[in-house]
């Protein structure tokens, strides 16, 4: 009895907001920070430059079908996180394991095609020294594809917790937050293509 | 604290009627220039950030707290 009064304490005494969740949330606001920093920097160059690549970079045309199909992938993986979410909140630990997994490999597509893209473009001239176009696509896309790999390496640790057994629909918190930063970078990504490749 | 208010008051009657010499904005000055116009976006972008993300976080804080408020008159 004394003990079961104990964990209701516990349960009543505990925020409305975790820790966790605030912590992560802070994190975010700083990362969109970092991001508008960023996104600012492009639109001086972007709207303050009449033809947009330069006259130096004539010729050198981004991906935009290939990265367009490639959103889509990313997109698709804030699908199947939220998927992972729900399951855990179902206590289905099976699903929970199947869609981080999901997730996790749609990342490491999204990764992966990324990757071979920058390895054509860098073959067809554009580098990060030549010129301020190849410069502020380097740093932006390139600051989010290392977002991608952390919130990546995040989903495999969540991923190996959830195969140990560690969490239950009542104790999901790493599930949470791992949930929470996914969905930003992937949100996040629509507006950096549209900004880089289309605009 | 009247003659604080005064000086205040005046000052923004000067800028409202001569912004012209009070421009402190150097590009502000060459909006028609798209350097100009590429500043004065990013200015206006970067402006609104701090607004959006202390908006979510503080409507997340504040959406918890109420939504746990409620639960016991349910």
């Amino acid at each position: 009895m004394m003990a079961q009064n104990n964990v209701e304490m516990r349960e009543s005494d505990r925020p409305p907001l975790s820790n966790a969740r605030l912590g992560v949330l802070v994190l975010l606001g700083a990362e969109t920070m970092l991001f508008s920093g960023l996104i600012g920097t492009f639109l001086v160059f972007r709207v303050g430059n009449v033809t947009w690549p330069p006259p130096s970079h004539i010729g050198i045309e981004l991906p935009r079908v290939v990265t367009g199909i490639n959103t889509a992938l990313l997109l698709l993986s804030g699908y199947t996180m939220f998927q992972a979410w729900r399951a855990i909140q179902k206590d289905s630990v099976k699903q929970l394991r199947n869609w981080l997994l999901i997730t996790g490999m749609l990342g490491l597509l999204f990764l992966g095609v990324q990757g071979s893209e920058w390895v054509q473009l860098i073959r067809n001239g554009l580098t990060l020294q030549s010129g301020v176009y190849g410069g502020i696509f380097y740093v932006l896309i390139g600051c989010h594809a290392v977002h991608v790999l952390s919130a990546v390496i995040w989903v495999f640790i969540v991923f190996g917790m959830a195969m140990a057994g560690r969490f239950s629909a009542s104790r999901y918190t790493g599930v949470d937050t791992c949930t929470i930063y996914w969905i930003f970078v992937v949100a996040l990504w629509p507006i950096l293509y549209v900004l880089v490749y289309l605009l | 604290m009247y003659r604080f208010f005064f000086w205040v008051s005046l000052l923004m009657v000067v800028m409202l009627i001569v912004p012209t010499y009070l421009e402190a904005c150097p590009a502000c000055k060459t909006l028609d220039d798209p350097i100009g116009k590429g500043f004065n976006w990013s200015i206006l972008f970067m402006m609104a950030m701090p607004f959006a993300v202390f908006g979510v976080i503080g409507g997340t804080v504040y959406l918890h707290y109420r939504r746990a408020n409620r639960k016991p008159m349910d």
